[in-house]
């Protein structure tokens, strides 16, 4: 498909009603009222999401594989992975917050890519599968839940606030976290939403 | 009502659903290209917009109040709110750090919930005053109200990391869960406001 269609839109910031036309391929469309970017026309995006959420997806193993954070003081070391940092909560006695933890850093984000792997994958096979409909609209609305990128600057903070008292160390999951971050960041920012959508709803009515 | 509000989609009858951007009738509550849920209208988005916003305000004491983490060190215990944590951070001269932690658990929370009261009102009393203004500050409230957990994560990597017995190690407060909740029942309550009624409140009566 080189171009979109044209087709009547809401601006998402300001409620204006118009007709985007349609788009050449790299051609952008920007509200005349607040300047958003309404839609786009990115050639690229399904190769671009499904390679980024693929490479995302084995970030994200890999951080759970290896150790995560280290820290040392008075002659006691102690390293822990992903996981173990989440269990460590329910065993001090607050399972609620591992829950909140668990869900918006590892599981939501994870729940995201599968579904976006699912959905781009099928787009680029050109086959329609099962329920690519419910799955697409449930990973946008699961994106704000995603709290991956809030996560890492939280251990920013948290290591200024021990460096004054023991010695920290970053782990190989650390980093790997880090690229996880990075590409989920690009699957959720890259593709046009409109563009998604219209290929899905050309896909079903094949 | 202003040009700005007449070309507006709510004007004409019609709203954008934010999932797919495909265009529905303003009365429809379910979008006809994905499914998703849409604005359900004036009464019942300002009253979920109020029903979160009050939920946030009885968490913020508890989450403001109460303990955030146990520090114990060589066998003494002592407990630290999360103000108390911002304090400790300026007084080791950590000043951007706590900077960073009052905006983003102090400020953030509060500012959210006093912007988000504030356009409930104007929109129940038909205000016509500054609505780019508002609407700007309601894509604001939506964008940054995630950013207040890193607060919460700060607590878990500390409780994670800081496990050494009797010499030095933290546990988690309530607080904690309390911040948690306040964050995500803020961010619902900037989910369920439509900001389009600021635009009709001119004709509120019309619109119901």
């Amino acid at each position: 498909m080189v171009t979109t269609a044209g087709s009547q839109m809401v601006c998402h910031e300001c409620d204006l009603l118009i007709a985007v036309p349609a788009l050449a391929s790299g051609q952008k469309a920007y509200c005349p009222r607040c300047n958003y970017l309404l839609a786009a026309n990115r050639p690229q995006a399904l190769t671009i999401v499904f390679a980024f959420a693929v490479s995302s997806l084995l970030f994200l193993l890999l951080s759970i594989a290896f150790p995560f954070l280290g820290f040392s003081a008075g002659g006691q070391e102690r390293t822990v992975t992903l996981l173990q940092s989440i269990a460590i909560l329910v065993t001090e006695d607050l399972p609620s917050l591992a829950a909140i933890v668990f869900t918006t850093i590892i599981l939501i984000p994870a729940a995201f890519l599968i579904g976006a792997v699912y959905v781009s994958s099928a787009l680029k096979m050109n086959r329609s599968l099962p329920g690519t409909v419910t799955v697409l609209r449930w990973i946008l609305m699961l994106m704000p839940w995603s709290m991956a990128e809030i996560f890492l600057i939280g251990i920013l903070v948290a290591f200024v606030k021990i460096v004054s008292l023991a010695d920290v160390s970053l782990g190989l999951s650390f980093w790997s976290y880090v690229l996880f971050t990075v590409c989920m960041t690009v699957v959720m920012l890259y593709p046009d939403k409109r563009q998604l959508w219209e290929r899905v709803r050309s896909l079903n009515d094949d | 009502m202003t040009e700005y509000a007449a070309s507006s989609a709510l004007a004409q009858g019609l709203q954008g659903c934010p999932i797919c951007t495909s265009v529905s009738p303003a009365e429809e509550t379910h979008c006809a290209g994905c499914g998703a849920t849409l604005h359900a209208g004036w009464d019942e988005s300002i009253q979920k917009t109020w029903a979160w916003l009050i939920t946030s305000a009885m968490l913020y004491f508890p989450a403001n109040f109460l303990p955030i983490t146990y520090t114990r060190y060589f066998g003494k215990t002592t407990e630290s709110t999360l103000l108390g944590g911002v304090v400790t951070l300026w007084e080791h001269g950590d000043i951007l750090i706590a900077v960073v932690i009052f905006v983003a658990s102090v400020l953030v929370p509060l500012g959210k919930m006093i912007v988000l009261a504030w356009l409930c009102l104007s929109v129940q009393s038909g205000s016509n005053f500054a609505l780019t203004q508002k609407t700007k500050l309601y894509r604001v409230t939506e964008f940054v109200g995630r950013w207040s957990m890193i607060d919460v994560f700060v607590v878990a990597i500390l409780v994670a990391l800081i496990q050494l017995g009797n010499i030095m190690s933290v546990r988690p407060g309530v607080a904690a869960v309390a911040f948690a909740g306040m964050v995500a029942t803020t961010m619902l309550a900037s989910l369920a406001f439509d900001p389009r009624l600021l635009w009709a409140s001119g004709d509120k009566d019309n619109k119901k």
